[in-house]
């Protein structure tokens, strides 16, 4: 019984790391990018949503603080605008003109300098201490045959795979979502096939944006607690899930995010805190190292040099 | 020289040999995102040779160098499989996995932290560095120089004309392994106290930036990055330290204009602040074409 | 016929696909030979397989009497194949003098000479000969450039001086009138019979017809895969098979 309550925390946590995870592999998947300012968006998120919460608007704009619901709507929206912000500086110099190892870490640095950024701002505008978020609902729990399911938890997660699953079908489905995976495809032979890449990366970024802030809020209203270093351990966790679930790929990221978290809780349910960074990073490397396309991957993403 | 510079000093010479431990394998094509890791390794391991089996430093560093480039070489042939993002992810979880090994032996102090008795000097520590120098730039002037810069502008080439690429790779990632142990020991004796937790992503992610930012062209870039990385923090404090007024903010302030100068750099500079193209005009007065090889 | 390099029977396949099928054809000693055919003959493949960059099938290659079909990439050089590329590819990072002397690398490659500087010493003299080639075929005006930014029919010629200073016993040459202007394309002309008046063998693959019959002796045709023809240049163009391999896939040659 206490195992299948571990399983269930699992997949809620692990609902966290899906919408993370998405995120990466959709940013590695089509412009072979490494973008680590996805754990800062997801910060953005709970951080903006906690201080207008708390201190209401800037400049004595608003009466004190804001209802939790419009707190989290601006924050979701304040991280859809960092992402975009991140693309006009990053994506947009990647076109080096050799193919070579080092300049593709163009966008690779400045991406680590908006983590700086962002996380070192919101530091000074808020400060590095961990704070609780007013907690929305009060003892919302189902209860049956002695598990406790927290219904906003249960939401939660139907609302990241339900992103997931409509974020997935508008890539299959649009015109944009079509020339955003002949992106994936062929940068040069998409420029030929009329898609315009600058207008089309930038719906990208928002894309993943939105999926970081949603995490970013919806874990700021699970777990009731946020600090500028919040993204940094979901942001791990949810790479690791990218990488078993195949680089690239949507569903093995899915896939991937809910592994992590029901391994998660149940290897410090049985084994405690410490050996989870050798088991979590170890798996990893051994599946990089072994089979590097991942649990349901294909081998092309992600070989083109850096 | 006051204790305070003393010490930025040696940090420098430390930051210059780690720099160029990740300037090898990247000079011929590989980044590697686990600097942290191999650092880590150098360090425990002359802790361990000098604390655990009481040795004296001129054992404890060498020794650190070789078990450290031991290490490299033995996972070079898995890890140099990989490729681009897959290598930058391997190697960095490579650096969590000995982080984890470390805080769980015991032996070593686990997560409470390790004493270091021997102390080495700001002599000793600028003797490897100048070292490290010379070696580097002598290494980039041969024909196995020549090899990894082949070998990172096209791989397939390089080996059509007879260039050992895995050689090449497997070599420059172990002496990258053999400098980044060497500057683990040194951080250890010079600290006189190690705790796993100080070799993180944030170092592995920072020593990645002084070779991108300084330049992987020439061997000049990771010294200069290595340099005003090490100065560049310490002068956004001289106005707090001097007690100028408001001098605080720009202390407070210093990772974000730290993080907008490498966003900026890699607008206006993306291929790092020294190119060839400036070292051979620097040198010979100037380069016949302008345009040639300043973007290129 | 004294051959320097031989195909027998040799098959290709990527995905099922028959790439190169049943190819056997000779390269005489010393001879400027062209390999031509309408898009997607496999002309390249050829090229890719003579330097190791692909594995053979079936069938064998043999260079100078040895065979190398099993030959791994990096050692081929030293059996002296050596060759140039459809779209450049010379290291955009080194200089015109550092690509010459990558090569040379097949005849440097000892440990000594690895770790030997090339600059100054007695590692000098590499650089000194690659210097010496550049002056010998008119490109001593760039030693010390970074070759990115160079125009496009210099790095062109860069590349066959680059492929020369590995001693080749023969020279394959990718589309290397592609892209070049009329005294570009003169001036490659003149540098290849320099490199052939050398003794070097030549093999060409070539759109340019009007190139090809003013340097080739001896031409080798392929369409789809198969080898359709073999003679002089004046009689490829009344053989039947040849002008309908033409014709069918609209590509004028």
């Amino acid at each position: 019984m206490l195992i299948t309550q571990q399983v269930i925390s699992g997949l809620m946590l692990g609902g966290i790391y899906v919408m993370v995870a998405v995120a990466f592999t959709l940013t590695i998947g089509m412009l072979n990018f490494l973008n680590f300012t996805i754990p800062p968006i997801f910060m953005i998120a709970g951080m903006t949503s906690w201080g207008l919460s708390y201190y209401g608007l800037p400049f004595g704009l608003s009466d004190g603080g804001l209802h939790w619901a419009v707190a989290l709507l601006i924050g979701l929206a304040v991280a859809a605008a960092a992402s975009l912000l991140v693309e006009r500086f990053t994506y947009r110099y990647l076109k080096a003109k050799y193919g070579d190892a080092t300049e593709h870490a163009i966008p690779l640095v400045s991406s680590l300098g908006f983590l700086l950024i962002f996380e070192n701002t919101m530091i000074i505008v808020l400060g590095s201490d961990s704070q609780a978020f007013p907690v929305p609902f009060h003892d919302a729990n189902l209860r049956f045959s002695g598990l406790i399911i927290s219904i906003p938890q249960l939401v939660c997660l139907f609302l990241s795979l339900g992103a997931v699953w409509l974020l997935s079908s508008l890539l299959k489905g649009t015109r944009t979502g079509r020339g955003l995976r002949s992106i994936a495809e062929n940068p040069d032979v998409s420029t030929l096939l009329g898609v315009n890449v600058h207008r089309i990366v930038p719906v990208m970024f928002l894309i993943t944006g939105l999926l970081c802030g949603l995490a970013g809020i919806i874990f700021t209203l699970n777990y009731h607690e946020v600090s500028a270093y919040m993204g940094n351990e979901v942001a791990a966790k949810a790479i690791a899930a990218m990488v078993i679930g195949g680089l690239g790929n949507i569903w093995g990221a899915v896939a991937g995010g809910i592994i992590v978290g029901v391994v998660e809780t149940l290897s410090i349910h049985f084994f405690g805190a410490d050996t989870i960074k050798i088991s979590v990073w170890g798996i990893l490397l051994m599946v990089l190292l072994i089979k590097p396309q991942g649990l349901f991957g294909h081998t092309r993403i992600g070989k083109g040099k850096f | 020289m006051s204790g305070y510079w003393g010490g930025i000093l040696g940090i420098l010479c430390i930051n210059i040999i780690f720099a160029y431990s990740i300037f090898l394998p990247a000079a011929s094509g590989q980044l590697n995102l686990g600097g942290a890791g191999f650092m880590a390794i150098g360090a425990y391991t002359a802790a361990f040779l000098n604390t655990g089996l009481e040795m004296p430093m001129w054992i404890t560093i060498p020794g650190a160098a070789l078990f450290t480039a031991a290490i490299s070489f033995v996972i070079a042939f898995p890890i140099l499989r990989t490729r681009g993002v897959y290598m930058v992810l391997a190697t960095f979880a490579f650096a969590e996995v000995v982080a984890g090994i470390i805080i769980n032996m015991d032996v070593v102090g686990g997560a409470s932290g390790y004493e270091v008795p021997s102390y080495a000097e700001l002599g000793l520590l600028s003797v490897f560095a100048i070292g490290t120098i010379v070696f580097v730039f002598y290494l980039l002037a041969t024909r196995f120089g020549l090899s990894m810069r082949a070998v990172h502008d096209d791989e397939n080439v390089a080996a059509l004309f007879g260039v050992k690429v895995r050689f090449t790779q497997v070599m420059t990632f172990t002496i990258g392994g053999a400098l980044a142990g060497i500057a683990g020991a040194l951080y250890a004796h010079q600290y006189n106290y190690i705790e796993i937790q100080y070799f993180n992503i944030l170092i592995s992610i920072f020593v990645l930036l002084y070779i991108l930012i300084g330049g992987t062209q020439t061997a000049w870039g990771p010294l200069f990055g290595a340099i005003l990385f090490t100065f560049l923090p310490e002068f956004l404090r001289l106005p707090e330290m001097a007690g100028m007024a408001n001098g605080g903010v720009l202390a407070e302030w210093r990772f974000v204009i730290f993080g907008t100068f490498l966003v900026a750099v890699m607008v206006f500079r993306p291929e790092g602040l020294i190119t060839r193209a400036l070292v051979d005009r620097l040198r010979h007065g100037h380069v016949p074409d302008d345009a040639a090889g300043e973007t290129g | 016929m004294d051959s320097i390099l031989s195909f027998t029977e040799v098959h290709k396949s990527f995905g099922g696909l028959k790439v190169i099928d049943d190819v056997t054809f000779d390269v005489a000693r010393g001879s400027r030979t062209a390999l031509i055919g309408p898009n997607g003959a496999g002309k390249t493949t050829i090229f890719n397989l003579i330097s190791g960059i692909y594995d053979i099938d079936a069938g064998g290659m043999t260079l100078d009497g040895a065979d190398i079909t099993e030959t791994p990439i990096q050692d081929r050089i030293s059996h002296g194949i050596s060759r140039s590329f459809q779209n450049i590819r010379l290291m955009p990072h080194l200089s015109t003098i550092e690509n010459v002397m990558l090569g040379q690398h097949t005849r440097a490659r000892g440990m000594v000479d690895l770790f030997k500087p090339m600059g100054w010493g007695p590692g000098r003299r590499w650089a000194d000969m690659a210097e010496d080639a550049l002056t010998r075929f008119g490109l001593e005006t760039y030693p010390g450039q970074v070759v990115g930014n160079l125009p496009y029919g210099i790095r062109k010629r860069i590349e066959v001086v680059r492929a020369m200073m590995a001693d080749p016993k023969i020279l394959l040459l990718d589309e290397p009138a592609a892209g070049l202007n009329k005294q570009e394309t003169t001036e490659l002309q003149n540098l290849l019979r320099q490199v052939s008046d050398q003794g070097v063998t030549l093999l060409v693959v070539e759109h340019d017809m009007h190139f090809v019959r003013s340097l080739c002796e001896q031409v080798v045709v392929l369409n789809f895969g198969r080898k359709i023809f073999e003679g002089t240049p004046e009689q490829v163009h009344k053989d039947p098979g040849v002008l309908e391999a033409y014709l069918g896939t609209g590509d004028a040659a």
